[in-house]
């Protein structure tokens, strides 16, 4: 068996061992790591893997905690059938969003999905009928796993759920990035001029790709949602966005597995920080900027640097 | 038969008129080498040719058909494949993945999201083809960006070829080469034309290479044609000597 093969294996059977092991409140903050890592794994196949860096892929984030929250306080249908509903909410508004912006490369790109996900988080604060304004929808219950199936309600339950949904989402993307289509997304990501001197439109890629991220960060807010018990806009403001970038960057950028890493450890490091001093930012700012500079390639290329030179 | 014709082409940046008025026939199975000055406009003609820039004027036809509305990647589809004067890969994929991808956005399935193995091993197969034929095949697993100059240029001549392309638009292929590599990569040229039985446009400043290689020569001046003949009467012809003495070379 090979190394990187092992290591998956082991990840594995830590991630099954882990709920009898953890005390139940770390097994709750865990839940959430795993959340946000989803999150930063969505942000990864456009960032790393397309070149794409978007500023506003908390929207859809907010947009799949909306679309589930409404499910569950409205129909209290099963949890997946809110995740659904928050993914496809979320992939359906990215299409229109990604159509437009993909008309623009670089910083004007990323401005623009600035500019859609702001406009979207003023939607979600005003529209009060729909998402409760300010004080967001509350009370979304974590129902059952089927119709008349087994409770999500215990914290063991929901993090399985949370698990099963990372590890199948991280499957997902590894087969994309290695499929025909992952292959042209690289390509575009390393010279766009050249790829479409080769025979093909880059847009139509980027348009899909972006929908498919869209579409799995709002999977992770479907998750986040009921995990929480509310949705709120919070959870579609730009600074989500923001620690999204800084996620993947500290987990490692076109890794897949760096990004999920990557936002375990930054929002570890934010809640030790902030037990010991208010003035947590300062330090969380230091710890990044340090990392960006001392560990190129973030937690998993520095790692993977190390094994080849050993 | 005519594989590529150009009527009355032009492009302007502002003021400056790049192209101007050209008019240009290539016949199927020949070896074009299109020479000029800096600045000359070649470089922009191409852009033109292979769709990368829009005309301000005339047209552009390939085995007969009026392409100029067509965008480069539907140039490419139809069989005019190119490389840059500023070698253009992709820098962190691995030299094989270069040129497969160049083979795979040709021959399409691009939009298989998941699986795809049959596509990619067809792909990959071609790929290597086209690396043997250049000498690259050794270093097919390196990242493109490990390779020496002179080998990133013959990789971006693979990466057109591997399309199998029926015009080939080379864009100063020996630029900043060693004699050696040139020597090389001219011999590579010759053996694509003559095995392949692609039609070649090659931009060159190196008069000995055109001479060498050409089958037919057109000299562009300040945006125009202002001949066009074979290498010998090119040679002699008065007009071009003044312009290359002119020229800022
Ligand atoms: N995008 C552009 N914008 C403005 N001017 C341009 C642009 N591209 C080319 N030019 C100008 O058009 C003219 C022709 O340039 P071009 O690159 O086609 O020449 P060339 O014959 O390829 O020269 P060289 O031998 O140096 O490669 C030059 O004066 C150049 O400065
Ligand atoms: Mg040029």
């Amino acid at each position: 068996m090979n190394g990187p093969r092992a290591l998956a294996l082991a990840a594995l059977a830590a991630l099954a061992a882990l709920p009898w092991v953890l005390a139940r409140h770390q097994l709750s903050i865990l839940t959430d790591l795993l959340i946000f890592g989803l999150f930063a794994l969505s942000l990864d196949l456009i960032m790393g893997y397309t070149g794409m860096v978007s500023f506003g892929h908390a929207a859809y984030f907010g947009l799949g905690a909306y679309g589930s929250a409404l499910v569950l306080v409205h129909s209290g249908q099963p949890v997946p059938v809110a995740l659904l509903a928050g993914a496809l909410l979320a992939g359906v508004v990215a299409l229109p969003v990604g159509w437009f912006s993909t008309r623009a490369t670089g910083i004007y790109f990323a401005m623009l999905t600035l500019a859609f996900a702001q406009l979207l988080y003023t939607v979600a604060y005003k529209w009060r009928d729909l998402t409760g304004g300010s004080d967001g929808l509350a009370g979304v219950p974590k129902t059952t796993l089927f119709w008349g199936g087994p409770s999500l309600a215990t914290p063991h339950a929901y993090y399985f759920l949370v698990t099963a949904c990372v590890v199948l989402a991280l499957l997902l993307c590894r087969a994309l990035v290695r499929s025909p289509f992952g292959r042209a997304l690289q390509a575009i990501r390393e010279n766009e001029r050249r790829f479409v001197a080769l025979g093909r439109a880059a847009r139509p890629f980027k348009l899909v790709v972006f929908v498919i991220a869209a579409a799995l960060a709002g999977l992770a807010g479907a998750l986040f949602a009921p995990f929480r018990g509310f949705a709120s806009p919070e959870v579609m403001f730009w600074v989500l966005s923001g620690q999204g970038l800084m996620m993947v960057l500290t987990g490692g950028i076109g890794t897949l597995i760096g990004p999920i890493l990557g936002a375990m450890v930054f929002i570890l490091i934010q809640e030790v920080l902030s037990s010991y001093t208010e003035h947590w930012m300062i330090f969380s700012g230091a710890v990044f900027v340090l990392m960006v500079i001392f560990l190129p390639g973030g937690l998993v290329g520095t790692a993977r640097r190390l094994v080849t030179r050993a | 038969m005519t594989i590529l014709e150009t009527r009355g082409l032009g492009r302007t940046f502002g003021a400056l008129r790049a192209v101007a008025d050209v008019s240009l026939r290539v016949e199927t199975g020949e070896l074009r080498a299109l020479i000029g000055p800096n600045g000359a406009g070649k470089t922009t003609l191409f852009h033109l040719i292979s769709g990368l820039l829009a005309p301000t004027s005339g047209q552009v036809a390939f085995r007969g058909d009026d392409v100029t509305a067509l965008a480069a990647p539907a140039r490419c589809r139809r069989g005019i494949s190119r490389t840059f004067q500023i070698t253009s890969i992709f820098p962190e994929l691995s030299v094989l993945e270069n040129v497969r991808i160049a083979v795979q956005l040709k021959a399409g399935g691009n939009f298989r999201l998941l699986g795809g193995r049959a596509l990619l091993e067809a792909s990959e197969r071609r790929a290597r083809d086209s690396l043997g034929a250049l000498g690259l095949l050794d270093r097919a697993r390196e990242p493109a960006a490990m390779l020496p100059h002179g080998d990133q240029r013959l990789l971006e001549i693979a990466m057109a070829l591997a399309q199998q392309p029926e015009l080939l638009l080379l864009d100063e292929p020996t630029q900043g080469l060693s004699p050696e590599d040139t020597a090389a990569t001219v011999a590579v040229i010759r053996r694509i034309a003559r095995e392949r039985r692609v039609t070649i446009l090659l931009v060159e400043h190196d008069m000995d290479v055109v001479f060498d290689l050409a089958d037919r020569v057109s000299v562009l001046h300040f945006g125009q044609l202002i001949a066009e003949g074979t290498p010998d009467a090119i040679r002699g012809n008065l007009d071009v000597q003044t312009a290359y003495l002119g020229g800022p070379e």
